[in-house]
């Protein structure tokens, strides 16, 4: 499998008062196209500053080592500009809360055709046809006429399809889910996990799925990455992290998750 | 023993349009049930299900447009002044966001003595010793309070939580979320210490979900609502193993869940 993105030796600095801290610690991984790998973790565990990083989307004053490389390309230490023709093109990003992702005052359509445009140019016409042609492949009814709707009006997992449309109007090679079922009911979680799964075998992109729920990364993933505290402590196909978890911490991770089926030790009723 | 019961609890809301157009709003629909003594009772629900509402109707907090809550066989429906003083004294609720809901600007010690001041209740050894108590009981360090809210972590705050519902010793405890927000290995001890507690006093929770694998954890009854209604309503064994609804069985099935050979082929390396 050819590699789309290497993560090499990837280590994020904060400044503090107290001197640097180190959010992500020498964390290396690989992405190859068609495969989803799965980031999962507790908070703090760097989970998320990984997936901003290869974004180019660091806050301030965070410094980088390592390397992060998109089909050849280094992304850390990219220009500004560099790395704006990248966002949304080649590689995209969806986030655990989509009404906060999107604008209030301005239709979900136009704001699609508006990174559409930015990154190929042409008419409005034809653009508002992509958009059209983006939001039906996302499961949205009616999409002429829902893509001139403001974001308030869909529901939860109608706007995260919103996004997930907005992320792949331009067919990126990445996509990079950040905890996108984690606001969701079960059942809306299920379709956009299904949508998600599906969009990217027809399109063969890879994807990154960041996720604190190993019920979840379990059914998306094919390989795995266990973070805690910045540090990568196990780094897998599924089936291994799942089957035959090497750290401890994995271990504990496991071992911490409700069963639904199957309970260890139910309550007698 | 019933130790609540309520019955045909109805929750509407009135919204007015732009024209001052009222529009009504269901959110809780006749919905019946009883607590008994001792027992956990789950309420499972997606959003919009009517699950919070209901909480907050049985808490008193929020007063039903319809029907009856009654409280070892008292009817406090409309229960004011001295009943309700009494029934907080036997109901107490832990919230989902234990930050929102513990006052910032006090001491762990302060937020564990405000119940037992507002009830008249001088514990022997005086309220300061049974705060520090209280700390032990679920699993806090006694030394640490008079630190503020903001000193502990989110699974040590919510502990701070549950120990303020358990102040006045009460016979119900109504758990809206309380560990949804917090990381999963957080979660499996807070879940722990729900459950030892209740062993320890046997007192009764009403525990509001939306996770049905904790509500699996710890409830030997759930109702299971939608759309403002009890939809089901059974022991955990039956809804989980058997469930008769229709929306039960798609809120079952959409669950994640780890491959059960992978989780076979772990536990036996164990």
């Amino acid at each position: 499998m050819s590699e789309l993105l290497v993560v090499e030796d990837l280590t994020v600095t904060f400044p503090t008062t107290r001197g640097p801290v180190d959010v992500v610690k020498d964390v290396s991984f690989t992405v190859g196209r068609d495969e989803t790998v799965g980031i999962v973790g507790e908070s703090g565990s760097g989970k998320s500053m990984t997936s901003l990083a290869i974004m180019g989307l660091l806050p301030r004053g965070a410094t980088t080592r390592g390397s992060i490389r998109l089909d050849g390309t280094e992304v850390l230490g990219a220009s500004a500009r560099e790395l704006r023709r990248l966002r949304g093109d080649r590689m995209s990003m969806i986030f655990q809360d989509p009404l906060s992702s999107l604008n209030p005052y301005y239709t979900v359509g136009l704001q699609i055709e508006e990174l559409y445009r930015a990154h190929r140019g042409g008419s409005r016409a034809a653009a508002r046809e992509v958009v059209t042609g983006a939001l039906r492949q996302v499961g949205l009814p009616d999409p002429e006429r829902r893509a001139r709707h403001y974001p308030h009006q869909f529901s939860g997992g109608q706007r995260q399809r919103i996004m997930i449309a907005m992320a792949l109007v331009c067919s990126p090679s990445l996509l990079i889910a950040d905890e996108p079922t984690t606001a969701l009911d079960v059942t809306v979680q299920a379709q956009i996990l299904r949508l998600l799964a599906d969009l990217r075998g027809q399109s063969g992109m890879g994807m990154v799925f960041i996720t604190h729920d190993l019920a979840v990364i379990s059914s998306i993933a094919t390989r795995v990455l266990v973070m805690r505290r910045g540090e990568q402590v196990e780094y897998g196909t599924a089936e291994q992290v799942f089957a035959e978890p090497r750290h401890d911490y994995t271990r504990m991770l496991l071992d911490s998750i409700p069963r639904i089926d199957d309970p260890l030790d139910e309550v007698s009723a | 023993m019933t130790l609540l019961r309520a019955k045909d609890l109805t929750k509407r809301f009135v919204a007015r349009g732009p024209l001052g157009a009222k529009a009504g709003f269901t959110a809780v629909d006749r919905v019946s049930f009883d607590v008994r003594l001792g027992e956990t009772l789950a309420v499972v629900g997606e959003s919009g299900s009517g699950k919070s509402t209901t909480a907050r109707m049985i808490a008193k907090l929020l007063e039903p447009s319809e029907g009856t809550l009654e409280f070892e066989g008292e009817d406090v429906t409309h229960a004011k002044g001295a009943a309700l003083a009494r029934f907080r004294g036997n109901v107490q609720v832990v919230f989902q966001d234990p930050f929102s809901s513990l006052n910032p600007r006090h001491t762990v010690e302060r937020i564990l003595m405000a119940p037992l001041v507002y009830q008249g209740i001088a514990p022997n050894g005086g309220r300061r010793a049974h705060a520090k108590e209280l700390m032990e009981r679920v699993g806090l360090n006694p030394d640490h309070s008079l630190r503020y809210p903001a000193q502990f972590s989110g699974g040590q705050a919510q502990r701070i939580g549950i120990a303020r519902a358990l102040a006045v010793n009460p016979r119900l405890v109504i758990c809206d979320e309380a560990v949804s927000a917090l990381d999963v290995s957080v979660q499996a001890q807070v879940i722990e210490l729900l459950r030892r507690l209740q062993r320890e006093s046997g007192f009764s929770y009403v525990f509001i979900a939306h996770d049905l694998a904790v509500v699996r954890q710890i409830a030997q009854r759930v109702a299971v609502m939608s759309k403002g209604r009890i939809v089901e309503l059974g022991t955990t064994g039956q809804v989980f193993d058997d469930p008769q609804d229709e929306y039960t069985r798609t809120l079952l099935a959409a669950i994640p869940r780890i491959d059960p050979e992978w989780e076979r082929r772990r536990r036996e390396k164990i």
